[in-house]
């Protein structure tokens, strides 16, 4: 490893240790801090997972509670976001198995509810429509491609999380995490033909 | 490749550069630089992803404060419970010293009440152990009423 790839080794560490210490402490002010950066990419992962933008808001504040609650919990060998998306998809498939015991797919049809917020930079009136009409389309792309597919190309491509860390928040092997990634690509692809950055 | 090399490849596109080995890296520069439908297809999915992580995304300001406010509010209710433990746990420590010294003085004193009374041995002994059990038996009651009174509040505050 050279001496740059140590420095970012040891600086993620660094965090990560910083992190776990105030999680044991139960630190608020470390915890506002967390959900300040980390609220975009979780409420995303777990909208794309459930797509229902209410039941993963609900999700979202159960998470951070949940993330109090265990802080004591996390290793800081694994970066804190693959453990936060962990807690997420168990709180979301608990969810899911009291709502109806099926697994993720039982979430398939429920198209309604995925909406996806504009950010606050300001784009032109025709930029915003753009972005909309583009956003619209890859959502409901998405939302057509089975859960577990949508949910590995979700923290590959967006948040992305390395295949080992999509294996550790997802609990799959590793074999399984390719195959998902490989098999949703496929089904995404024909739907989003067209479809432009 | 072996196998059916263009599965193969398009499999290794799929992971993402970061996600691949030095030789497989390779091997599907190898195979893209002659295979023309595998480079379109490489070409599609880089457009896909760059499609994916173009789209605009944030969360509400409402919903994060409102996560932020029930998250300090429920780290004040865990701290509170773990005082309320540790004077749970003192008291406990305390009780079961006291209770150590003055057992044996009570049940002389009981022993001596007995023969002053001409009772027979098993009732101050039935005696002694009321007096000694009553104050456990009160504080179950008490912490028994107000767990039954905390169960009640939680399920109107839910309902």
């Amino acid at each position: 490893m050279n001496a740059a790839a140590c420095y970012f080794v040891d600086g993620m560490e660094s965090e990560a240790s910083a992190i776990a210490r105030g999680l044991r402490r139960r630190d608020p002010d470390l915890l506002d801090r967390l959900i300040e950066q980390y609220q975009h990419r979780l409420l995303r992962y777990l909208i794309y997972l459930t797509s229902n933008r209410d039941l993963a808001e609900d999700i979202f504040q159960e998470t951070w509670i949940r993330v109090l609650e265990r802080g004591h919990q996390y290793d800081p060998k694994y970066e804190f976001s693959t453990w936060l998306f962990s807690i997420g998809r168990h709180l979301t498939v608990d969810h899911l198995r009291k709502k109806n015991p099926a697994s993720l797919d039982g979430l398939l049809n429920e198209e309604e509810g995925v909406s996806l917020d504009p950010p606050d930079n300001r784009p032109s009136a025709l930029e915003l429509i753009a972005q909309q009409e583009q956003a619209e389309r890859i959502n409901s792309a998405m939302v057509g491609i089975a859960a577990e597919y949508r949910e590995a190309i979700v923290l590959r491509f967006q948040e992305g999380l390395a295949l080992e860390e999509i294996a550790v928040v997802t609990g799959a092997p590793l074999g399984t995490i390719k195959s998902r990634l490989y098999r949703g690509l496929n089904a995404l692809l024909p739907r989003l033909k067209g479809a432009r950055a | 490749m072996k196998r059916d090399s263009h599965q193969e490849a398009r499999e290794l596109i799929t992971f993402g550069s970061q996600g691949l080995a030095d030789s497989e890296h390779a091997r599907l520069s190898t195979h893209l630089d002659g295979c023309a439908p595998c480079r379109e297809y490489a070409q599609a999915a880089e457009q896909l992803v760059r499609s994916l992580r173009s789209v605009p995304f944030a969360a509400d300001l409402a919903l994060v404060q409102k996560t932020q406010l029930r998250v300090r509010l429920r780290a004040q209710q865990l701290r509170q419970g773990q005082e309320r433990q540790w004077l749970v746990w003192m008291a406990c420590i305390l009780v079961g010293l006291s209770a150590g010294i003055t057992t044996p003085l009570l049940w002389r004193g009981f022993e001596w009440l007995g023969e002053w009374a001409r009772v027979s041995s098993p009732v101050w002994q039935v005696g002694f152990m009321v007096f000694w059990i009553s104050p456990a038996l009160a504080a179950s009651l008490i912490f028994l009423a107000r767990g039954i009174h905390l169960t009640d509040t939680n399920r109107t505050s839910r309902g």
